[in-house]
């Protein structure tokens, strides 16, 4: 009979005792209180900045009838061709551009490295101004750029934003000029971290210049290249500020990508849910990209 | 030295989280007599200098406490729509673009300030009254939503210089629309062989950003006869003949000029302040840009000042004088607001006549007064000057109508989404037809129209 009350008054008391230590981990006493004490802002702090304005974001955008509207808007549909354009070229230019290049700054000289730092320069800098300073030298009447043809050939150039081809390939350019040092930094330290080992090797069997590129260099990078990647689109999905500040989204509406429409949306129509949806609208490329990265992480863990 | 423990920090945590506690009710108390205002920045330091002086004034006479922040007019469209969305919002805040007042007014998100317009009424500009008159899609009612401040049209700016330099004389400028455009290309052509490489004719905004493209198409369009594109009863009238013809007009000789290189190519992506600033650095020699911003930002270049002539709208092609429409600045309070109290009482201060036109005439009288009788017998606004005097005849005195915003919320979103101006860039660029950009024009804001039916009383 009294064996029997044990028995089923055990197991919940076994069970909640094991959480608890499970939750103290080695932690003893006053040491689990002040865990809890130097842990709570951060969890406050990271539901406060991360999870809530998230969450917000999601609410905002989650009724159906804002897709409607986004869809009937003419805008919208050329600004997912932009957006296609500016991942599509903006990413694969600049980021094979910076493999390229990463291989020239592997070459030894002090002129190479005084080179590097001024590469370097354009991302370095903040962005705003410097957009701000190629929108002024595109300026069709008064812009650098112009004048110089002028005063060279005596002919006026074209008005560089005022069609859309030359204003969205502008503000390519311009994302492509900002990023690229940046890429190329990244790869260049995956270039020396290739052991010199195998290059001399490579040499011995007669493996230089291009061979030594396609059979050693880039197999070696291509896990690195593929991160940098989609990284890559990752964040120029997300790249505001070329666009802004160097075509405005203009001529006409032309040249927006869904990160400047939202904001127009959200702020020029005063309708915040629609530029949230518009955001939102970029999930389905945004959400298996960010697998594949994961995936990529996990596998690429003791590879370059 | 203290020992910092395990209860020295909480007993400390509490005590601060007491004291927190406490010093509410003061808070509380303070709040009961102070407004939290935002207001916008002006373009000249005078105007924010006008502002702070009237504030001060009205905290002396009152007791009550103002607690303004000025911003300008982008970041505060952005402060004001973010504060509405996610329901922290201030007292008061000016209006800083023409869609948020509809737009709001429509979804019920603001308090109507009908008990502070309605006593005022008889000495304001009828104009200025429908501007703040908009439609509340809950109630199914209009009602005054703006507190009516300041008013604004759009005159002509020209310099006199540039136009005797290029062969021309002011005296010589026609009285009516087609000629009077037309009166400045001989005098484009008259500078460029004078040596201005850079020098164009005509200034507006052909641009999709901010309000001003929309102003501008409307003002042609009005001068061929296309008035009636929305009437007050809020519907639109795409399928009048009249309002077609109009419409196509105003499409052709805005574009027309631009392809022919009498308007500075630039102009498509011009924002707001970029006419401004082109008109200052002598790109053209004629802009169409609203207020007398354009003349007061040179207020201390008495030389440059004086070379600028006001002009206001010339007369139809047929003669007859033309309405200018005209916009209105002011504050509204959003629902939510914690001291409706404290800013309906400085609502009503500042629109009482005398505070008004000092706090305008403070700002340099870059915005005009609302009120016709006190601009008539105020000798700084018709007598002392000659741009103030153009303006305001154009604006207060002259006739004039809202803009069409105040009629149907959906010319709020017309206008933001450019629709007319996408049109004329598809014309200029493109090699679209006008009648076929008007038509495409015409589908989209159809479409927009539906989404805001106004029920009619």
């Amino acid at each position: 009979m009294t064996s029997t009350v044990i028995d089923i008054g055990q197991p919940p008391i076994r069970r909640h005792s094991a959480l608890l230590r499970s939750l103290r981990g080695s932690l003893k006493g006053s040491e689990y209180t002040w865990a809890l004490a130097f842990l709570v802002p951060y969890i406050a702090v990271f539901f406060t900045f991360v999870v809530y304005p998230a969450l917000y974001g999601l609410w905002l955008g989650s009724e159906p009838s804002l897709y409607t509207e986004l869809y009937s808007d003419p805008i919208y549909q050329s600004t997912i061709v932009n957006t296609l354009l500016f991942l599509g070229v903006g990413v694969n230019l600049k980021m094979f551009g910076a493999l390229l290049l990463s291989g020239f700054f592997m070459r030894p000289g002090w002129w190479v490295k005084g080179l590097l730092m001024i590469f370097v320069l354009p991302w370095a800098v903040p962005a705003l101004p410097e957009f701000i300073s190629i929108h002024w030298m595109l300026n069709g009447e008064w812009g650098l750029l112009n004048n110089v043809f002028y005063d060279l050939f005596n002919v006026d150039g074209p008005s560089w934003l005022n069609e859309h081809w030359l204003a969205l390939g502008s503000a390519i350019y311009s994302h492509i000029w900002k990023w690229m040092p940046f890429w190329t930094i990244i790869l260049l330290a995956g270039r020396m971290s290739i052991p010199t080992e195998i290059r001399d090797a490579a040499k011995v069997d007669g493996a230089t210049g291009i061979r030594s590129f396609i059979y050693i260099s880039f197999p070696l990078l291509a896990n690195l290249y593929l991160i940098c990647t989609l990284l890559s689109t990752i964040f120029t999905l997300g790249d505001f500020n070329s666009v802004t500040f160097v075509t405005g989204g203009g001529p006409a509406n032309s040249t927006h990508v869904l990160a400047t429409l939202g904001i127009r949306d959200a702020f020029e129509l005063a309708q915040p849910r629609l530029g949230v949806a518009a955001v939102m609208s970029a999930l389905p490329v945004m959400i298996p990209l960010v697998i594949i990265l994961m995936r990529k992480l996990k596998t690429a863990e003791v590879q370059l | 030295m203290a020992v910092l423990t395990r209860r020295s920090v909480l007993r400390s945590s509490l005590g601060l989280a007491a004291a927190g506690t406490l010093a509410r009710p003061y808070i509380a108390n303070a709040a009961a007599t102070t407004a939290e205002v935002w207001w916008t920045q002006g373009f000249v330091p005078e105007e924010d200098a006008a502002f702070k002086s009237m504030v001060a004034d009205y905290e002396k006479a009152s007791g009550n406490k103002i607690e303004y922040s000025i911003t300008p007019y982008a970041a505060l469209r952005q402060k004001e729509i973010s504060a509405i969305t996610s329901g922290v919002v201030p007292d008061m805040m000016e209006i800083a673009d023409f869609a948020i007042t509809p737009l709001n007014a429509w979804d019920n998100n603001l308090v109507d300030v009908n008990d502070i317009v309605e006593p005022m009424k008889s000495q304001f500009l009828q104009t200025a009254l429908d501007c703040c008159y908009h439609y509340n899609n809950v109630t199914k009612t209009r009602a005054y939503y703006i507190t009516p401040m300041k008013v604004a049209a759009i005159p002509f700016h020209i310099w006199k210089s540039l136009v005797e330099k290029g062969g021309s004389k002011i005296s010589d400028l026609p009285k009516t629309w087609d000629a009077f455009m037309d009166f400045f290309k001989p005098v484009q052509k008259g500078l460029r062989a004078a040596g201005m490489r850079n020098v164009y004719a005509l200034g507006y905004q052909l641009t999709a950003n901010g309000v001003d493209p929309l102003n501008t198409f409307n003002a042609w369009m009005v001068a061929y006869g296309g008035k009636d594109l929305v009437t007050p009863d809020g519907k639109l009238h795409t399928d009048d003949p009249k309002v077609k013809e109009a419409v196509i007009k105003a499409i052709v000789n805005l574009t027309t000029p631009f392809k022919e290189g009498y308007v500075p190519p630039g102009c498509v992506n011009w924002n707001d302040a970029d006419d401004n600033n082109a008109f200052h650095s002598k790109l053209m020699v004629m802009d169409f840009d609203g207020t007398i911003s354009t003349e007061v930002a040179l207020y201390h270049k008495k030389e440059e000042y004086d070379d600028i002539l006001t002009h206001g709208l010339p007369l139809s092609n047929e003669g007859k004088e033309l309405p200018s429409q005209v916009a209105v600045f002011g504050p509204i309070i959003p629902k939510g607001a914690k001291n409706l109290a404290a800013a309906k009482e400085f609502a009503k201060y500042m629109i009482q006549p005398k505070v008004l036109n000092e706090y305008l005439k403070a700002g340099l009288g870059r915005w005009a007064l609302p009120i016709p009788d006190m601009v008539k017998s105020d000798p700084f606004w018709l007598k002392e000057d000659p741009h103030r005097e153009a303006y305001l005849t154009q604006s207060v005195i002259s006739p004039t109508f809202p803009i069409y915003e105040a009629y149907n919320p959906a010319m709020a979103q017309i206008g933001a989404e450019h629709v007319i101006m996408t049109g004329c860039f598809d014309v200029m660029n493109n090699g679209v037809a006008a009648e076929q950009a008007a038509g495409k024009a015409f589908k989209r804001m159809e479409e927009i129209f539906a989404k805001y039916p106004i029920a009619q009383s």
